[in-house]
């Protein structure tokens, strides 16, 4: 891609804006309590595998549980036999070899795709992130039911969405990935069902999770 | 401004903070309160006494329970109609006016209908306005003018409503004693607890008793705030419970005016005015309380008429003085207690009659107000106040919705939870389950609580054993419930006087008696006849008087006689909250902020939001056809196949060969259901050895998805198949024209767009404008010289304006979806969806080329074979009016005589031909090119058309788009 072609979220970025690994983001800081943030620049690949095959047990992450790998990468058991794989923006074709080499020394069947510009994703950060969840989401987020780490598929503002529990620094977190075409529909729904949390925008930030590998 | 003469000095007890004094009208003029009064008790600190008129017959109503359910306070606030005054906080600004009385409150016209009362029987409706029929529309309207009720608001009201989901363990309903008792339990023993409570603080009547209740109040409200795990919802009420303990909770209003906007951007940190929460409890605890019941006598609607919990509430929450002097009837220590607040309160009790002792009133003299009370000894009291106190009616409308059946006790009159019915998920606790004291029913409620938390943990264990061959662990053992006593109570229903028994529709004890000599003597049939228990107290002053009238009238016992149904809501929920936010996603393309910004007009697809035009869609056209458009085509369904079984899948669900399609070649298939419908059309095209990319339809792309994972997951396990949507992880856009290669070459190094390197229904993958990994179709919708380009969807827009940058010497223009509509008519090509319908077989769509009979096997195979032996099917072919300057609307009917042989499906006006064309559905023997065929308009005109001979009505040999 040619370093003159900026990427863009299906969300218009906050000012300001500055660009990173190829990607228009706000450099807007939020200290609210409640922080949406758009990750859509976060690299995300998907593998189709078998179901309780030998990836299954090479990439050690369950349905509807997500884990860490090297390099900062958050493994998704997204559906049975479908991880999601998010990792640091730019890096895409990288992650696509990783998980190329993962099925292949399997053995079986699979098949790798980017993802990456076909979801919208964000982060929603705060204590009262569930509260405001449950404004349009029916699954239980309780602690017990899930936990840092659940992953799971539900209704979200009537629209299919991933969720991921990814806890920061003991504050509840939750990675919400949609349909790009539906991404600024629902950044604009969890905004309104979180206005009563006094919720507000913040930029993109890499975490120490998602380390950008280009520097 | 009226003075508050009726305030009593500060109270122990008292709810009002008289450092916050308020202002409001109340039939326009001022009037003065406290923050923490309702709307009831401001109006009756400065002396108001009449407040409504009543349904039917217009009688002056005053306050009776001073609560949530008192039907004589049903007032208009604002544009706000139908607001509770007995429950509702008073605040600054309100305006309040009384509701359906003309010309005012006072003197009120339609109070005339007291002077007709014996010609409104029970039924009087059903009876005097069913015959002649023609007469319904002229009754209609009369009647609509004596509707009850305040005035809608024509604008939606400006209040943020919302819904929201929870998952307690434990629900508690009532935040009396009980329910508090039960929840701190609950929670102590690690459950989490959601306590829902109807008033605006929890306590129930422990708030308006003396100091020992107050004492106990305080340390229960210590005890759940002091206690994890319980979510306190005041204000709010468990309206329903359903199957599996979903609960419909209302949270009401928690703050008023409008709420966040969708931006968020204001508004920030308000709270919804209500909200409907979705619960799914594990158990639910009911501690609903006890609701005192009105006595029926003549004159006791009368204003100045009190129930003893109301004079309680206003006297010890309110600090309002109800009256000068009183009488009150009692027959249990809560008319005692409420005969003691008054006269500690000042008020004068000239006469206390306690039915115990064999006293008894017979009715309530007065013309706007009680004046005086006749006793049963024969006595006259002169009193401004009638206080009673004669039962009370269990609430067990939540027991009923899970299947309880109340039961009635004749020695303590009153109905009580037949807890033998109920199921595991559904406790019971205070005054529904028996009477005690205080100490004893928090005792109680306190066991039932941790035998809620209990059962949620034992129904978790079960749950989380997760091989089910092995047998879940034995349940624990039940937590021991003291049992509950009954006190005896006189059976206080009736006087010697017919009097009102529902105050809310107007249903006096003499109509229910008329009802039962009219054969409607069971409880369900009197009911809907005289419309007793069916108005805004839905039962709960009502219902059991109704019951004893019933049974005393019909010579039966109240047990026989039986109770009504209890059904949700438990109490009125507003649309507004029913509604909540109102969410409809809608999808965007990537380059919807360019679209926007350039004045596209908004065509809603679907979800999809596409522009259709850009404010001349037959200049767009003439722009494609004489030099070269750019349209968004985002939508277009894109589906990524992986693997060496793609070809068996393709074969499978299009009715063409796959076999042999090349790498770097597209095809054009239909995919039938396996009736032979058209399901859905598109290309697809081989990328590499095993990689392909299949289109759809833009409506059609999940349920092309379903119907290949379903022939994968169900039927070909076997299949090494993957597949993965992926439509809009591009942005796609179609380049058409005849200037679209030279354009092209602009903005693509690394592919040979010359017409041999690339020729039409090939594919490529390469770069466009810079940007990597763009999959590039040489395919014609429009019928011109075209590429489709997929770009990855984040770069979408950089894409499309350098492409605008590369044709702009070329007069390059956009086209929206109505200029697209036109080229693709101009051409032939058919919509699926819309040339076809749910009976439209690919034998019907004139396009025999693509369905291969000769095949092994594909869905919808067997149906297609047999329709061509047995052509009986509309055909698709194309039309053009004779008078080429009609266009004959979409739909318009083709008639022969006077049988409807087809319609058209698609018709405009042509800018390339300078007439109107169309495509249409036909009697096969109307098919043939050349046959004129009848096209109906809707405005009568029957116009001549003729079949084309082929669908193409520009460029049908395909010369322009293979160039």
């Amino acid at each position: 891609v040619s370093e003159s072609v900026v990427a863009r979220s299906p969300v218009v970025p906050a000012p300001p804006t500055t660009v990173v690994s190829g990607w228009e983001v706000s450099a807007r800081r939020s200290a609210a309590p409640l922080r949406l943030s758009d990750w859509t620049p976060l690299a995300k690949v998907l593998l189709h595998g078998p179901v309780r095959g030998e990836i299954e047990r090479r990439l050690a992450v369950p349905h509807r549980r997500s884990g860490r790998a090297g390099a900062g990468r958050l493994v998704v058991g997204a559906e049975p036999g479908t991880w999601l794989v998010l990792a640091a923006p730019g890096t895409a074709a990288a992650v696509a070899g990783w998980l190329g080499s993962v099925g292949a020394a399997a053995g079986e069947f699979h098949r790798v795709v980017d993802v990456t510009h076909g979801r919208a994703l964000f982060r929603l950060t705060g204590q009262d992130s569930a509260a405001m969840l449950a404004k349009v989401c029916a699954v239980d987020l309780a602690d017990e039911v899930t936990p840092n780490g659940a992953g799971f598929g539900s209704s979200m503002a009537r629209v299919t969405t991933g969720v991921v529990r990814d806890d920061v620094a003991d504050e509840p977190s939750y990675l919400l990935h949609c349909d790009r075409s539906y991404g600024r529909y629902l950044f604009e729904c969890l905004l309104d069902a979180g206005a009563e949390f006094a919720i507000d925008v913040d930029g993109f930030t890499v975490l120490d999770g998602f380390i950008v590998s280009d520097g | 401004m009226s003075t508050q003469r009726w305030r009593l000095p500060p109270r122990p007890g008292e709810v009002i903070d008289r450092s916050a004094p308020i202002r409001f009208t109340w039939r326009g003029r001022p009037y003065s309160g406290y923050a923490g009064d309702t709307i009831a008790s401001a109006l009756a600190a400065s002396g108001v006494r009449m407040f409504s008129r009543s349904l039917k017959y217009h009688r002056p109503r005053g306050l009776l329970t001073a609560s949530y359910h008192d039907p004589g306070v049903l007032v208009q606030v604002g544009p706000e109609p139908n607001v509770r005054g007995g429950h509702r906080l008073a605040e600054d600004g309100m305006d309040v006016r009384p509701q359906n009385v003309w010309p005012n409150l006072r003197f009120d016209v339609k109070a005339a209908n007291r002077l007709v009362g014996r010609f409104l029987s029970p039924g009087f409706y059903y009876k005097t306005f069913m015959r002649p029929r023609r007469l319904w529309p002229a009754y209609e309207h009369v009647l609509q003018r004596f509707a009850p009720g305040g005035s809608v608001p024509d604008a939606p009201p400006p209040a943020y409503y919302d819904k929201r989901y929870a998952h307690p363990d434990v629900v508690v309903a009532g935040g009396g004693p009980a329910g508090m008792a039960a929840a701190v339990a609950a929670a102590q023993a690690g459950a989490r607890v959601l306590l829902v409570e109807e008033e605006h603080a929890l306590g129930g009547h422990l708030r308006w008793g003396g100091d020992a209740d107050r004492g106990a109040l305080a340390n229960l409200v210590a005890a759940v705030g002091a206690t994890d795990g319980i979510e306190v919802l005041t204000d709010s009420v468990v309206t329903g419970r359903y199957d599996g303990n979903w609960l419909a909770i209302l949270e009401r209003s928690r703050r008023t005016g409008p709420g966040p906007t969708a931006t968020g951007d204001s508004g920030a940190g308000s709270l919804p005015a209500e909200r409907l929460i979705k619960a799914r409890a594990g158990t639910l605890v009911v501690a609903a309380g006890l609701i005192e019941r009105p006595y029926v006598f003549a004159g006791n609607d009368l204003p100045g008429v009190l129930l003893s919990t109301g004079a309680r509430r206003l006297l010890n929450l309110y600090a309002v003085r109800p009256g000068e002097r009183a009488v009150v009837l009692t027959a249990n220590a809560d008319g005692d207690a409420a005969a003691a607040d008054l006269a500690a309160a000042g008020v004068e009790v000239a006469r206390v009659l306690d039915a115990r002792r064999g006293h008894g009133l017979v009715r309530a003299r007065g013309r706007n107000r009680v004046q005086a009370v006749d006793c049963s000894d024969g006595r006259t009291v002169e009193c401004d106040l009638l206080v009673t106190a004669t039962g009370w009616t269990a609430p067990t409308s939540l027991l009923n919705m899970a299947g309880d059946r109340p039961v009635f006790d004749p020695r303590a009159n009153r109905f009580f939870a037949d807890l033998e019915r109920l199921g595991p998920d559904v406790l019971v606790a205070g005054g529904l389950a028996g009477d005690g004291t205080v100490a004893e029913l928090v005792e109680h409620a306190r066991a039932v609580g941790r035998e809620a938390a209990r059962r949620v943990a034992e129904a978790r264990r079960r749950r989380s054993t997760s091989d089910a061959t092995v047998p879940p662990p034995p349940d624990g053992a039940p937590e021991p419930v003291p049992a509950l006593g009954r006190d005896e109570h006189p059976p206080m229903f009736t006087a010697a006087t017919h009097g009102m028994v529902d105050f809310a529709e107007d249903v006096s004890s003499k109509d229910l008696v008329s009802a039962v000599a009219e054969g409607y003597d069971s409880a369900e049939l009197a009911k809907r006849y005289t419309t007793a228990t069916m108005g805004p107290t839905q039962g709960k002053l009502e219902l059991v008087n109704t019951v004893a009238v019933l049974a005393a009238a019909t010579d039966r016992s109240i047990a026989v006689t039986g109770t009504t149904t209890w059904r949700p809501p438990y109490a009125p929920v507003t649309l507004g909250a029913l509604a909540g936010r109102r969410f409809e996603p809608v999808r965007h393309s990537p380059l919807q902020p360019w679209h926007e910004a350039h004045g596209a007009r908004p065509l809603v697809a679907g979800t999809w939001i596409r522009p259709d035009h850009y404010g001349d869609p037959v200049s767009e056209v003439r722009t494609v056809r004489e030099r070269v458009g750019l349209i968004d085509v985002t939508p277009i369904g894109k589906l990524d196949l992986y693997g060496p079984d793609v070809p068996k899948l393709l074969n499978l669900v299009y009715t063409n060969k796959w076999s042999r399609l090349e790498i770097g070649r597209v095809r054009y298939g239909v995919m039938c259901a396996e009736d032979g419908v058209v399901l859905d059309d598109g290309v697809t095209g081989r990328l590499g050895e095993h990689r392909y990319l299949m289109s759809t339809t833009s409506s059609g792309a999940e349920t092309v998805e379903e119907w290949l994972q379903n022939w994968l997951q169900l039927e070909h396990t076997d299949w090494q198949v993957a597949v993965t949507p992926v439509t809009t992880a591009y942005a796609s856009m179609n380049l058409a024209g005849p200037h679209a290669r030279e354009v092209l070459r602009r903005v693509v190094d690394d592919v040979d767009l010359d017409p041999e390197a690339f020729p039409y229904l090939r594919v490529r993958t390469g770069s466009v404008a810079g940007v990597a990994g763009c999959v590039l179709w040489r395919i014609g919708f429009t019928g011109e010289l075209s590429y489709e380009l997929h770009v990855p969807a984040g770069f979408g827009l950089a894409v499309w304006e350098a492409l605008l940058a590369a044709g702009r010497d070329f007069g390059i223009g956009v086209f929206g979806v109505e200029a697209q509509r036109i080229l693709r008519l101009e051409k032939g090509h058919l919509i699926v969806g819309q040339d076809t319908d749910g009976l439209t077989t690919a034998a019907s769509l004139g396009m025999d080329w693509v369905v291969k009979l000769d095949k092994d096997d594909f869905a919808g195979k067997p149906e297609l074979a047999w329709r061509q032996q047995h052509d009986g099917q509309l055909r698709l072919v194309a039309l053009q009016p004779v008078d080429g300057s009609l266009t004959p609307p979409e739909a318009s009917q083709i008639l022969e005589g006077h049988s409807i042989v087809g319609r058209v499906t698609s018709s405009r006006w042509s800018p390339t031909l300078g007439r109107s064309i169309g495509l249409a559905l036909v009697a096969p023997h109307l098919a043939t090119p050349g046959t004129e065929v009848t096209v109906h308009l809707p405005d009568g005109r029957d116009v001549p058309a003729v079949v084309q001979p082929a669908h193409a009505h520009v460029d049908p040999e395909g010369v322009r788009l293979r160039e």
